[in-house]
């Protein structure tokens, strides 16, 4: 689809399946996050096994979104290249220096936290095993249990921070993108070029 | 304020680091805050108007 031939003038941005996925992601981390600090600041609850079903449920949408984004997208596009270097502040393809850094820097906590909550799971009951917690020595656990706590206190700031971003009215295109999956086809022109995002090959 | 928590070992010795120093989240929204109201501030500051 061209550009010319898009309905309204409107630019596809992300596909439904990708809004799903970037929504129910944020659900399942305020629910890791809540869940896990709540009971720190003093609401105490049944957190533990909330906690680990929903980071189930974060580990198999961050495996769909890597196998999606290796196979079914174009996975250069989140990718930091020359021209990004080169020149930083000139238009952008589908997204800026900054979103680019930001999500190399959700990637690296989310993908942490995942591998010691998988590691951390070996001390819960669950369906599938009883616990160990001798499955490592005291030190190993807790360079896991330091490693997951500093790493969910830094997605608290990255979440305000990308919140932040989302309400900004010069910003605001981009929210609705990920709601509604579109941009003008304006916006399009004003914000990005398209020698370096051809939309139609996005779509 | 260290960024770990430790315990004490029964058997003497060095302490055990135990996890993060939960005590430090308040600091970590802070962060967020700070970056949100110092872009802010430089946004209207510097470039007023500019998309971005």
């Amino acid at each position: 689809m061209t550009l010319a031939s898009t309905p309204a003038g409107r630019v596809q941005r992300h596909k439904l399946v990708d809004r799903a996925y970037h929504w129910l992601m944020a659900a399942a981390v305020l629910i890791l996050l809540v869940t896990a600090f709540l009971p720190i600041l003093g609401l105490k609850f049944e957190w533990v096994g909330i906690h680990w079903v929903t980071g189930l449920v974060l580990t198999v949408l961050v495996l769909f979104h890597i196998i999606r984004a290796c196979f079914f997208q174009n996975f250069w596009a989140m990718m930091i290249d020359g021209t990004d270097l080169k020149a930083p502040f000139a238009k952008p393809g589908k997204y800026d220096l900054a979103q680019k850094l930001y999500h190399l820097a959700i990637s690296v906590l989310v993908l942490s936290v995942i591998a010691t909550g998988l590691l951390m799971w070996r001390k819960v009951d669950t369906p599938f095993w009883q616990r160990d917690p001798y499955w490592l020595s005291t030190e190993s656990w807790g360079l896991v249990y330091a490693v997951h706590g500093l790493v969910a206190m830094a997605l608290v700031t990255m979440i305000i921070i990308h919140v932040y971003f989302a309400l900004r009215p010069d910003e605001w295109h981009l929210t609705r993108s990920m709601l509604k999956g579109w941009i003008t086809s304006k916006e399009y022109q004003d914000h990005h070029d398209p020698r370096r995002w051809q939309a139609k090959d996005e779509a | 304020m260290s960024l770990f928590r430790y315990a004490s070992s029964i058997y003497g010795g060095n302490d055990t680091l135990i996890g993060a120093n939960y005590g430090l989240l308040p600091w970590f929204a802070l962060a967020g805050v700070a970056f949100a109201i110092a872009h802010a501030i430089f946004k209207a500051v510097a470039a007023p108007g500019k998309p971005g």
